[in-house]
C-alpha cells in the first residue's frame, strides 16, 4: 500500500470516527437523542455486520469454479463460530475456533 | 489528567480492562497479519490503532484493499460501520458533565464496543470515575497496538495464508451480528442486508455491495419498525 493511499484512508476514516465518538460526548450532556436517529442507529450494527459476514461468505467465483469445498468450507466454519458465538459472546473464542475450524476443514480434502 | 491517578485505582481500571485485553491480542494478531499482507508496514499498523482505533475498521481497511476496492468505497463503508459510535457516546455523555474537558474528549476518543460495555456497567453500579474509564481505555488500546505491531511484524517476517486472517475477520464480525438484540426489527435488518449484498454481487457490484446492503438492511428495518411502532426500537442498547 502506498503511503499517500495509507494517509488518506487513515485520515478520512479517523476523522470520521473521532467525530462519532466524540460529538454525542460534548453536545449531549445526558440529553437524549432524536428518537428517530437513535431507531436508525440501532438497526445500523446488525444491518452492517450482516452484509460484511455476507459479504465474505458469498462468492460468486468461487461458486462458479466448480470447486465446491473453496466455498463450502468457510460456510461450515462460520456456523460453528456462530454457534460459538451465540453460547460464549466472546470475540476471542469466535476468532480461535473460525481460524482453526477453517484451517482443519481446508486441510480435509489432503487427508481424505 | 493533570494529576497522578491513585495506584489503587489505576490497578482496579487494569483488572477491569485485564479481559478485554486478553480479546485484543487474539483480535490482534491476525489483523496485524493482514494488515502486513495488504502492504502496510509496522509504522503504519501502529499509527492507525492509536488514531483510529477500530477493531472492525481495522479488518475492514486491509481487506477491502486487497480486493481492489476503490479508496472511496472503502472510507464509506468503514465510516458506516462505525457510526454505531454515537450511540456510545450518548450514553456515555451523562457520566461525564462534571469532568474537564479534555479528559472528557480523550475519554470518549477511545471508546469501543468492548469497553464501553466494562465501563457502562461499572458507572451505572457508582462510584466510578470518568479517569479510571479512561484508563481502562488506554490499558485496552495499548493491547490492541501492541498485538497489531507484533502481528505486522510476524506478517512481514513469514508468509502467511492472509485466508484464514482474514476468516479472523469474518469471525469477528459472526460475533457481533450474534452480539445483537433479537426483535422483529433486527431481523429483518440483517436479512435484507444478507439479501442486498447477494444480489449487488450477483449484478457484479461487488464493490460497493457492503455499503447499499447495510443500508438496505437499515431502510426496511427502518420501515417495519415504523409501521410496527415497537418503542424499544428507540431504546439506546448496551454492547455491540
Amino acid at each position: 500500500m502506498p503511503v499517500s493511499d495509507f494517509l488518506i484512508i487513515l485520515g478520512a476514516c479517523a476523522s470520521a470516527m473521532l467525530a462519532c465518538r466524540v460529538i454525542p460526548v460534548f453536545v449531549l450532556k445526558g440529553r437524549s437523542l432524536p428518537e428517530t436517529v437513535v431507531r436508525a442507529l440501532n438497526f445500523i450494527p446488525p444491518a452492517a455486520f450482516a452484509a460484511l459476514v455476507a459479504n465474505d461468505l458469498f462468492n460468486p467465483a468461487a461458486m462458479a469454479s466448480g470447486d465446491t469445498w473453496s466455498w463450502l468450507a468457510p460456510l461450515v466454519a462460520a456456523i460453528a463460530v456462530a454457534a460459538v458465538g451465540v453460547k460464549t459472546k466472546s470475540l476471542a473464542w469466535c476468532i480461535v475456533t473460525g481460524v482453526c475450524s477453517l484451517a482443519a476443514l481446508s486441510a480435509l480434502p489432503a487427508v481424505l | 489528567m493533570g494529576r497522578i491517578m491513585h495506584k489503587d485505582a489505576l490497578k482496579e481500571s487494569f483488572s477491569a480492562a485485564l479481559p478485554i485485553m486478553a480479546g485484543y491480542v487474539v483480535l490482534g494478531i491476525p489483523c496485524g497479519i493482514l494488515c502486513a499482507a495488504a502492504g502496510m508496514e509496522a509504522w503504519m499498523v501502529a499509527l492507525m490503532c492509536a488514531l483510529f482505533y477500530s477493531g472492525a475498521g481495522q479488518y475492514m481497511i486491509p481487506n477491502m484493499y486487497l480486493a481492489g476496492n476503490p479508496l472511496t468505497a472503502i472510507i464509506a463503508s468503514v465510516s458506516l460501520v462505525n457510526t454505531r459510535q454515537m450511540l456510545y457516546g450518548a450514553s456515555l455523555s451523562q457520566f461525564c458533565g462534571s469532568c474537564r474537558k479534555r479528559l472528557a474528549f480523550a475519554f470518549g476518543a477511545t471508546v469501543t464496543d468492548e469497553s464501553f460495555g466494562v465501563n457502562l456497567a461499572r458507572f451505572i453500579n457508582g462510584g466510578w470515575s470518568v479517569g479510571s474509564a479512561l484508563a481502562v481505555n488506554l490499558f485496552s488500546q495499548s493491547a490492541w497496538l501492541l498485538s497489531n505491531v507484533a502481528g505486522a511484524l510476524i506478517g512481514s517476517a513469514v508468509s502467511l495464508p492472509t485466508a484464514l486472517a482474514s476468516f479472523a475477520m469474518t469471525s469477528l464480525f459472526i460475533c457481533l451480528l450474534c452480539m445483537q438484540k433479537i426483535s422483529g426489527a433486527t431481523v429483518v435488518a440483517a436479512a435484507s442486508a444478507m439479501a442486498g449484498v447477494i444480489v449487488c454481487k450477483l449484478v457484479g457490484l461487488a464493490g460497493p455491495a457492503i455499503l447499499i446492503g447495510a443500508l438496505i438492511g437499515v431502510g426496511a428495518a427502518l420501515a417495519f419498525s415504523m409501521r410496527k411502532n415497537d418503542s424499544h426500537d428507540s431504546d439506546i442498547r448496551m454492547g455491540a
